[in-house]
């Protein structure tokens, strides 16, 4: 069974070697990082572990970069491929609690759900994903509990039945929209959420503010709206 | 008026001598230049005696000719914000795209 692990790292040179270490400490070692045009040694520290690393040129955001580690994953005829970030939020312990769904042929594609245990995250955070859920909800018809979460795992029939064109974040709920007309069988599971100095210094500018939810919601529906009129 | 002087100072300023520039750099073609240059020294005429278009806004029934230019110009504008629009967003796409094909040739390669 080969199972690929796809990383989308934009400027993560000081944690991207640690993620890999701790992925391939639970046994996969088939991971590919795709840099997304970072300006700092990402590119490099990923590749010394000896991992598949990919770059795309320019930044194009984590949509762009996943679907090209999805991609990447295809073309190397992967079984089950998993998305997860390369910042170190995700546990890699929960990839066997991921996947275990579509081993056991009960979905297609599974979701890691941080909505499903919501201990130690922030309330902005929270908030954050509840206005995304419904906004994924109004625009593609599918509620789940934790819409904009980037760690999945997809079988072979699913991420050969979709394909995102949406560059940034909206991508999660993209995907989302074409996984319900695709017909493909979803299942959410909870995952962890670690909570690193660092990952919290990447998101300093939210803070605790609750309000940025809705700014991100809002910011959201713009380009949801905007893709959905310049297909 | 003021407003007209105003107007009139600034398409003379930065309005001619940028689309004269343009021509110089060859970003624009000999046509282009002749076409624009023509639009605003028709605009700085009609800004200084509006009454020579009279007759347009009686043809359409609109009260003043400076009315149907105004409507005329903002739908010019909607169209062409919309147009450009698209076309960034066909661009955006076709980097994304290549860029991915630029990345995935890692793969294929070490796929050989």
């Amino acid at each position: 069974m080969k199972i690929y692990i796809v990383l989308p790292a934009y400027c993560e040179d000081k944690v991207i070697k640690d993620v890999i270490a701790d992925i391939k400490k639970e046994g996969y070692t088939n991971i590919i990082v795709v840099d997304d045009g970072s300006g700092d040694n990402t590119y490099k520290e990923a590749k010394s572990t000896g991992v598949i690393t990919i770059s795309h040129p320019i930044n194009r955001g984590k949509g762009a970069a996943t679907q090209t580690g999805i991609d990447a994953g295809k073309l190397l005829n992967a079984d089950i491929i998993v998305t997860m970030d390369s910042d170190g939020q995700h546990d890699p312990k929960d990839i066997k609690g991921l996947i275990q769904p579509i081993l056991n042929d009960k979905a297609d594609v599974v979701i890691g759900s941080r909505m499903l245990n919501t201990k130690g995250m922030p309330k902005s955070r929270i908030m954050m994903n509840k206005i995304a859920n419904i906004v994924t909800y109004i625009f593609f018809g599918v509620l789940v509990s934790d819409s904009q979460s980037g760690f999945r795992a997809y079988n072979r029939k699913a991420y050969t039945s979709v394909y995102t064109y949406m560059d940034r974040y909206e991508f999660e709920s993209e995907m989302l929209g074409q996984i319900k007309n695709s017909k493909l069988r979803i299942q959410e599971v909870p995952i962890k959420v670690i909570y690193t100095d660092y990952s919290k210094s990447k998101y300093k500018h939210m803070g605790s503010f609750s309000a940025q939810g809705l700014v991100n919601g809002v910011r959201m529906v713009v380009r949801l709206i905007e893709n959905s009129l310049f297909k | 008026m003021l407003i007209q002087i105003l107007v009139t100072i600034g398409i003379v300023i930065l309005v001619l001598p940028s689309i004269y520039s343009s021509y110089k750099r060859k970003t624009i073609t000999p046509f282009a230049f002749f076409i624009w240059i023509l639009f605003w020294i028709i605009g700085l005429v009609l800004i200084w005696d509006p009454s020579l278009i009279d007759f347009i806004g009686k043809a359409l029934g609109v009260g003043r000719s400076i009315d149907a230019l105004v409507y005329i110009a903002i739908v010019f504008l909607l169209y062409s914000t919309l147009s450009q629009r698209i076309r960034i967003n066909e661009l955006s796409k076709e980097i994304t795209l290549l860029n991915r094909k630029l990345a995935l040739e890692d793969v294929k390669q070490e796929k050989k």
